[in-house]
C-alpha cells in the first residue's frame, strides 16, 4: 500500500504546477467565502454591540414622528403613567475633524439623563451601582452643569489624545460646537469596550444642545415586566402618551435594521460561493485530468491487484491533499483578505442603510469552519466523479486512448442532456420567491450550462476548423481538431473555464447595467439646477432639518424661477422605520420628476396634492407589497392613519423603498415645519454656479449647508454609488483571479501532457517554430473557445442577477445593458491566459531534443 | 437631626475605593457614588441664626447645597395593627451657579427620595428609592403651595395644611393626610443647628413634631386605614460634619403625655460622643427647651447585626435627661429596617416606655443609626 502512496506522490511531485495551481485555487475560492464572512460577520457584530449598547437593557421604546417626543411626555410618563423604570434618550452623530496623531472620526452622541440610567445601561454606573473597586466616579456636577460636558471611552480618549478636562471640537447638526471632556468609560469586558468605542456620552440637557434638539427627544427606553404586570403598565404609558408616540419593543428595532442588510449580506455570500464554485470546477478540472492521464498507470495497477476501492481511495487522497493544503492557505488568507474587505463592506452598509463602524475583523471560528467545510467540500466533491471515473479503469494496461475518447464523445448527447435538464431546473427554481432558492437556481443553471460546455466546444472547433485551416494551414487545422480529439482533457478544462470567465461576464454585466439604470434615474430625477441640503450623515434617516423661511430667502435671489421642498423622516413603525420623502412646492417643479410603474400619471398628481394619498418607491411596493389601490398605515401625531397609495415609482436611492407625501397632506398629520433640503429651479440663461456662489453668500454662512449644482450632485451621488459596488467589482476581480489560474493551469498541463505527441511530431521533422506555433494556437483556440462560450453563459448569469436576484433582494428594475467593454474583457482574460499557459509548454517542446522527449515515458 | 451623610454624600462625599491614579481616571456615571467633593464655595452658608417665615421656608432654599423634607410617623389601625413609615426628599445642588442654558433638562439640583414602610404585624420592612434631577418636572420643591416631588412621591399642602404625602412603588403605597399640629420648633440656637467646631458647619433646622395623620397604607397589594402622628424635619446647610464624625444615633420621639423629645449624638472616630451633640424637650404646646451633651445620657445596649450588611448596630437605647426627670426605654419594632438603598443605615420605628416628672409614660418614635455599615470616610482631595 506504501508503495502505491509513493508513487502517487511521485506522480503529485512530477506535475507542480498543476497541483500547485489547484491547490491556489481552492484557497482563492475558500480565501473570498472566508473574507465575505468574516467581513460580514464583523459588520454585524460591531452593529449588534453597539446598538446593544445604546439599546441596554430596554425591553420596550417609546419613539415619536419626525419631530421626536416632547419633553414634557417624560415627566406624563413617570409621573402619570407611574412607569418607575423609563429613561430618555437623545441622540444622534458628531464629527470629530482629523488632527495630527488622530484620523477624523464619527461618534454617536448618545444623550441620557443619569438619574434615569440605573437599570439601563450598566458601562454608564447604575444610580444604585456605587463605585467599584478601580473606578473613580465621573463628577457628575460638571457633566450636568457645564454645557459640552462629555464622557468618552477611555480607550477613544486616547486615541483622540485628550485628557479629562480638555475640550475639543466636534461638527453637529452642521455646526461647530466645543465640548469638554468630563470623564472617561473603561468598562472591565472587552465586548463592552469594544460597543462603546464610539459613543459620546452626554447629560440629555448637553445633548439637545449640541443636536438642536431643544424641547425634543428622541426616545424613551423602558423596562417593562412579563406577563399582566407589565400589560398592565404598557397601557399606563399608552395612556400617558401623545399620540403621535408609540411603544414598540427593543428587540424588534435591532432586528429590523439588521434585516434591512440581509439581502446586501446574502448577495455578497452568494457571489463570494460563486468565486468557490470557479475553484472547485478548477478542482475537478485538476483531478479528473489526472485521471485521464494516468489511465495506463491505473490499468496496470489493477492488474497487478489493486483494488478498486483503493484506486478510488488513491485519487480521493490526492484530491483531500490539494484540499487541506489549498484550505489552510485559503483560511489564512481570508482572515488577511477579511482585513481589507471589511472595510468595503462597513463602507457599503454606511452609505446604503446605516452608520455603524468596525474596529476590527471579528475571527468567529464558525465562519473559519464553514470556510474548511465549503474549501474540503467542495473539493472532494468535485474529485468524486475522477475518483469513481479512475475505478472503471480495466485491469488492464493496453487500453487505447482512442477508446476513452470514442466513449466519452459517445456519451456527449448524455451529458448535454443532463446539462438541459440541469437549466431547466434551474430555471424553475427561480420562480419561487425565496432568495436562497433563487441563488440555488442560479448555481444549477450554473452547472447546467458547464455540461453543454464540451457539445458546444465539439460544435465550436468544427465551426473554426475550416477559417483555421485556411489562416494556419496545418497546424491550424490540427490545432482545432486536437481539441477535439482530446476531448477527455480539453472538454474538462473549457467547461471549467467558461464557468471561472462568465461569472466575471456575469457581475460585469450586472454592475454596469445597474449603474446605467441609476445614471438614467440622476438624469431625470435630478433636474433641479441648484440644491441645497442640510448636512446629514450618510445614510442617515433623515433627522437634520433646515429652517423653511431659508427657501424663502433662497428664491428670491435673482436667476432663481422657482422650485420644490424636500422633506425626509423615518416614521417608525412594528415593522420597522418607514421612510418618508415629503415634497412641497411647485408641482411643475416635482411632477417631471418621476416615472411610475404602476398608477396613471394623469391622475396620480392630483389626488396626491389634495387628499390624504401617497405614492410608493418600487422597492417598497416590492419589500411589503403595496400598489396602487393599497394603503399604507402611518403613525401621525393624531395617531395611526391610512393613505391611498395611487401610484409606484422607480427609485434607486433606497432598497428600503420611501413613501412619497406632499406637503399640505404631511402638514396636516404632523407639526413639523422644518425641511431636509430645496432645490431650485433657475431662469433660462442664469449661471447654476453663480447662484451657487451668492448662496453661500447669503444663508450658506449661518449654517454649513450643502449647496450643490446639479452636476456635482450627479457626481457624488455616481461616486456612492461606485462605492458600495466596490466590494462587488473586487469580488469579480476575485472570480476573474481564479479563471485566470485555472486557464493558465489546466492549459499548462495539457500542454505538458503533450510531450511525447510533440516528441513525435519533432522527430517527424517538425521545427521548434512549428512547436511554438502549434503548442500557442491550440491554448489560444482552447482561451478563445473558453472566452467565446462564457459570453452567453456570463449573460444568462447577469439575467438572472438582474431581474431575479437583484429585483427579490432589493426590489428594483434594472434594464439589462451589453457593455461591449466587459464582453471584451472576457474575451481578453481567457485568451491571454490561454496564451501566457502556452509559453512555458512551447518554450519547454521547443529546447528539448526530440529523441529525449520520445524516451521521457 | 442630622441626616447629614446622606446630604453629605449627595454634596459632595465620595467612596473613593482606589489609590492615586496615574492614568486617566475611569468612572462610571454611578449617581450615588459620583457626586464628589466639592469645595463650599458660592453656597450661601449657615453661619448665624436667621428670622424663620413660614410658609415660604416650607419651600427650598436653592442658594445651600444640601437641604431635605423628612416625614416619619408612627400609624395603627383601628384594631390596633402597627405600622412605620418614611418619606423623605433630598436636594442637592452640583454646582453653586451654572449658566443660562437653552435645554429645558438643564439644571444644577440633584433629588433623592426615600420610601419606607414598616409592617410591624407582617413582619417586613420596605424600603425604596428614587433619584432624580430636578428639571422638567420631574423633581423640585416650592413654599406656596407647598408641594415636594421626586417623580410621583409627593407632599404636597393646601395650600399648607393638610399636607398629603404620598408615594408607592410596586405593591407598597402610603396616602396620608397630616394635619397641623404643633407649630414649627427651631432647633439648636434659634434655628441655627450648630455640627461642627468650624463657624459654618451648621445648618438651618425646623421641626414639625407632631401632626396627627390619617389616611391609608398598603403592604403587599393590601389596604388598610390609619391613624397615628407623624414629624417632619426640615434642614439645609451647605457644610456641616464636622471632620471626625463617622456617623451618628438621631432619635424623634413623641410621648403619651403630649411632650416629644429630639435627641442626637454625633460619634467619632475614638467612640467619644462630638461635643455639638444635641437636642430639643418640645412641650405639648409647643414650647421647646434646647438640650446640650451635657443635659443627657443615650446608651445603646443589645446588637442587631445585618444579614447584608454585616453590620452591628445597637438594639436599644436608654434615654435620660435628668434635669426634665425623662428616663426613656426605647426598642425598635422591628430589628430589622435598615435600608437597602444606594446608602445602608437603619431608620425605623420605635416604642416607647419609661417615665417623665416621675409618672409612667408610653410613645413611639422614629430612630435613625448612620456610619455602623461602611462608614462614609471623607477624602478631601
Amino acid at each position: 500500500m506504501s508503495l502505491l502512496w509513493r508513487s502517487s506522490l511521485r506522480y503529485l511531485l512530477r506535475h507542480p504546477w498543476q497541483f500547485g495551481l489547484a491547490v491556489v485555487g481552492v484557497a482563492l475560492g475558500v480565501a473570498v467565502v472566508v473574507s465575505i464572512g468574516l467581513a460580514n460577520a464583523s459588520a454585524r457584530r460591531a452593529f449588534t454591540l453597539s446598538s446593544e449598547a445604546v439599546t441596554g437593557k430596554a425591553t420596550h421604546q417609546v419613539v415619536g414622528g419626525p419631530a421626536g417626543i416632547p419633553d414634557t411626555a417624560f415627566r406624563r410618563l413617570e409621573l402619570e403613567g407611574g412607569i418607575e423604570k423609563a429613561a430618555p434618550v437623545v441622540e444622534g452623530w458628531v464629527a470629530v475633524p482629523e488632527k495630527p496623531g488622530s484620523p477624523a472620526r464619527t461618534l454617536h452622541l448618545l444623550g441620557v439623563d443619569p438619574f434615569s440610567e440605573g437599570p439601563f445601561r450598566s458601562y454608564l454606573g447604575g444610580a444604585a451601582g456605587g463605585s467599584r473597586q478601580g473606578q473613580t466616579s465621573i463628577d457628575l456636577g460638571p457633566l450636568l452643569t457645564r454645557p459640552g460636558a462629555c464622557v468618552l471611552a477611555a480607550g477613544t480618549a486616547r486615541e483622540m489624545g485628550l485628557r479629562p478636562g480638555e475640550a475639543f471640537t466636534v461638527r453637529a447638526e452642521g455646526a461647530g460646537r466645543r465640548l469638554v471632556l468630563a470623564g472617561t468609560l473603561e468598562p472591565e469586558d472587552a465586548n463592552t469596550r469594544r460597543a462603546i468605542a464610539d459613543l459620546l456620552v452626554m447629560d440629555i440637557a448637553s445633548a439637545q444642545e449640541i443636536l438642536n434638539r431643544i424641547g425634543r427627544i428622541d426616545r424613551i427606553d423602558l423596562i417593562l415586566d412579563e406577563g399582566k404586570a407589565g400589560q398592565r403598565a404598557l397601557a399606563r404609558a399608552a395612556a400617558a402618551l401623545p399620540p403621535g408616540a408609540q411603544i414598540l419593543p427593543a428587540a424588534g428595532r435591532t432586528r429590523t435594521i439588521e434585516e434591512m442588510t440581509r439581502a446586501f449580506r446574502l448577495n455578497l455570500t452568494a457571489l463570494s460561493l460563486l468565486a468557490l464554485v470557479c475553484g472547485a470546477f478548477l478542482i475537478y478540472n485538476t483531478m479528473t485530468f489526472s485521471v485521464v492521464q494516468r489511465r495506463q498507470w491505473i490499468g496496470t495497477l489493477r492488474a497487478l491487484g489493486v483494488s478498486r476501492r483503493e484506486i478510488f481511495g488513491l485519487v480521493l487522497g490526492e484530491a483531500l491533499a490539494v484540499a487541506v493544503l489549498g484550505t489552510g492557505l485559503g483560511l489564512g488568507a481570508g482572515v488577511l483578505l477579511g482585513r481589507g474587505l471589511v472595510r468595503l463592506v462597513t463602507q457599503t452598509i454606511n452609505d446604503l442603510y446605516f452608520a455603524v463602524s468596525v474596529r476590527e475583523l471579528a475571527v468567529p471560528p464558525s465562519t473559519l469552519a464553514l470556510g474548511a467545510i465549503l474549501g474540503l467540500g467542495a473539493t472532494l466533491l468535485a474529485a468524486l466523479v475522477p475518483a469513481v471515473e479512475a475505478t472503471q479503469a480495466p485491469p488492464r494496461a493496453a487500453l487505447l486512448r482512442s477508446t476513452l475518447e470514442a466513449r466519452l464523445r459517445r456519451s456527449l448527447p448524455r451529458t448535454a442532456l443532463l446539462g438541459v435538464v440541469l437549466l431547466a431546473g434551474g430555471g424553475a427554481l427561480l420562480l419561487p420567491r425565496s432568495l436562497a432558492v433563487s441563488f440555488a437556481g442560479l448555481f444549477a443553471v450554473i452547472l447546467g450550462c458547464a455540461l453543454l460546455a464540451p457539445v458546444a466546444t465539439v460544435l465550436l472547433m468544427w465551426l473554426l476548423r475550416r477559417p483555421l485551416g485556411a489562416l494556419l494551414g496545418v497546424l491550424g487545422r490540427m490545432a482545432a481538431g486536437g481539441v477535439v480529439a482530446s476531448l477527455s482533457r480539453t472538454a474538462v478544462a473549457i467547461a471549467a473555464l467558461v464557468i471561472a470567465v462568465s461569472v466575471t461576464v456575469g457581475i460585469g454585466v450586472m454592475i454596469d447595467s445597474f449603474r446605467q439604470t441609476v445614471v438614467r434615474w440622476l438624469e431625470m430625477t435630478l433636474q433641479s439646477d441648484v440644491y441645497v441640503t442640510a448636512p446629514t450623515r450618510s445614510g442617515g434617516l433623515g433627522g437634520a432639518a433646515l429652517d423653511p423661511r431659508l427657501v424663502q430667502r433662497a428664491i428670491a435671489l435673482p436667476g432663481v424661477a422657482g422650485g420644490h421642498t424636500i422633506r425626509r423622516v423615518a416614521i417608525p413603525s412594528p415593522s420597522g422605520p418607514i421612510r418618508l420623502v415629503v415634497m412641497g412646492g411647485d408641482p411643475r417643479s416635482i411632477e417631471k420628476l418621476y416615472e411610475f410603474k404602476e398608477g396613471n400619471p394623469a391622475r396620480i398628481w392630483p389626488e396626491l396634492w389634495s387628499g390624504d394619498a401617497v405614492l410608493v418607491s418600487e422597492p417598497y411596493a416590492s419589500r411589503t407589497g403595496a400598489g396602487a389601490g393599497s394603503t399604507v398605515r402611518l403613525r401621525t401625531e393624531q395617531g395611526d392613519r391610512d393613505f391611498r397609495v395611487t401610484g409606484v415609482f422607480y427609485d434607486y436611492a433606497s432598497d428600503q423603498g420611501v413613501v412619497l407625501m406632499s406637503r399640505p397632506t404631511y402638514q396636516r398629520h404632523w407639526n413639523d415645519p422644518s425641511i431636509s433640503g430645496f432645490a431650485l429651479d433657475l431662469t433660462p440663461g442664469a449661471d447654476p454656479d453663480r447662484v451657487v456662489e451668492r448662496l453661500r453668500a447669503t444663508i450658506g454662512a449661518e449654517r454649513a449647508l450643502a449647496i450643490q449644482s446639479n452636476r456635482s450632485l450627479k457626481k457624488i451621488s455616481l461616486e456612492i454609488f461606485d462605492r458600495t459596488f466596490l466590494i462587488t467589482s473586487v469580488l469579480r476581480l476575485l472570480a476573474g483571479l481564479v479563471a485566470f489560474i485555472g486557464v493558465l493551469s489546466s492549459l499548462m498541463a495539457l500542454q505538458l501532457e503533450r510531450a511525447r505527441e510533440l516528441g513525435v511530431l519533432r522527430a517527424n521533422g517538425m521545427t521548434p517554430g512549428q512547436v511554438w506555433q502549434l503548442v500557442t494556437s491550440q491554448t489560444g483556440l482552447m482561451g478563445l473557445a473558453a472566452g467565446l462560450l462564457s459570453l452567453p453563459v456570463g449573460l444568462t448569469l447577469a439575467a438572472v442577477m438582474i431581474y431575479v436576484i437583484n429585483r427579490r433582494s432589493f426590489g428594483w428594475t434594472i434594464r439589462m445593458e451589453l457593455s461591449p467593454r466587459v464582453l471584451l474583457e472576457a474575451l481578453l482574460l481567457a485568451l491571454a491566459a490561454a496564451l501566457l499557459a502556452g509559453l512555458y509548454p512551447a518554450y519547454k517542446m521547443a529546447r528539448t531534443s526530440p529523441a529525449l522527449a520520445l524516451r521521457e515515458e | 437631626m442630622i441626616r447629614n451623610w446622606i446630604g453629605l454624600l449627595l454634596s459632595g462625599l465620595i467612596l473613593l475605593a482606589c489609590r492615586e491614579q496615574p492614568s486617566l481616571p475611569h468612572a462610571s456615571l454611578s449617581v450615588a457614588g459620583a457626586l464628589r467633593t466639592s469645595s463650599d464655595q458660592g453656597y450661601a452658608k449657615a453661619l448665624a441664626p436667621r428670622e424663620f417665615h413660614f410658609p415660604a421656608d416650607h419651600g427650598p432654599h436653592p442658594e445651600f447645597r444640601t437641604e431635605w423634607w423628612y416625614y416619619t410617623g408612627n400609624l395603627a389601625t383601628a384594631e390596633g395593627r402597627r405600622f412605620g413609615f418614611q418619606l423623605t426628599f433630598f436636594r442637592s445642588a452640583l454646582a453653586p451657579t451654572a449658566p443660562e442654558r437653552a435645554s429645558a433638562w438643564a439644571t444644577r439640583q440633584a433629588w433623592l427620595a426615600h420610601f419606607t414602610v414598616s409592617d410591624v404585624a407582617g413582619k417586613r420592612f420596605h424600603s425604596f428609592e428614587r433619584w432624580s434631577r430636578g428639571a422638567v418636572g420631574l423633581a423640585g420643591a416650592q413654599g406656596e403651595p407647598f408641594r415636594v416631588w421626586v417623580k410621583d412621591w409627593t407632599a404636597e399642602g393646601a395650600p399648607v395644611f393638610p399636607m398629603r404625602l404620598r408615594a408607592a412603588e410596586g405593591e407598597t403605597a402610603v396616602d396620608l393626610l397630616l394635619q397641623e399640629g404643633k407649630p414649627p420648633v427651631l432647633q439648636g440656637e434659634r434655628g441655627l443647628s450648630r455640627k461642627g467646631a468650624e463657624p459654618g458647619d451648621a445648618s438651618y433646622y425646623y421641626s414639625l413634631t407632631r401632626m396627627p395623620t390619617s389616611g391609608t397604607v398598603r403592604v403587599d397589594g393590601q389596604s388598610f386605614t390609619v391613624t397615628g402622628d407623624s414629624w417632619m424635619d426640615r434642614e439645609w446647610s451647605t457644610s456641616s460634619l464636622g471632620r471626625d464624625q463617622v456617623g451618628w444615633d438621631w432619635l424623634a420621639l413623641q410621648l403619651s403625655d403630649g411632650w416629644d423629645v429630639m435627641l442626637y449624638r454625633l460619634r467619632r472616630a475614638d467612640g467619644s460622643a462630638d461635643p455639638t451633640s444635641s437636642g430639643t424637650l418640645i412641650a405639648p404646646d409647643g414650647s421647646s427647651r434646647p438640650l446640650h451633651l451635657a443635659d443627657f445620657q443615650l446608651e445603646g445596649s443589645g446588637e442587631w447585626r445585618s444579614p447584608r450588611s454585616g453590620a452591628r448596630y445597637p438594639a436599644r437605647w436608654r434615654v435620660r435627661v435628668p434635669g426634665e426627670e425623662v428616663d426613656l426605654d426605647v426598642r425598635p419594632l422591628l430589628a430589622d429596617q435598615e435600608l437597602d438603598v444606594s446608602f445602608r443605615y437603619w431608620e425605623g420605628a420605635v416604642s416607647i416606655e419609661g417615665t417623665h416628672h416621675g409618672r409612667p409614660v408610653r410613645g413611639q418614635g422614629y430612630v435613625e443609626l448612620t456610619g455602623y455599615a461602611a462608614p462614609p470616610r471623607r477624602q478631601v482631595r
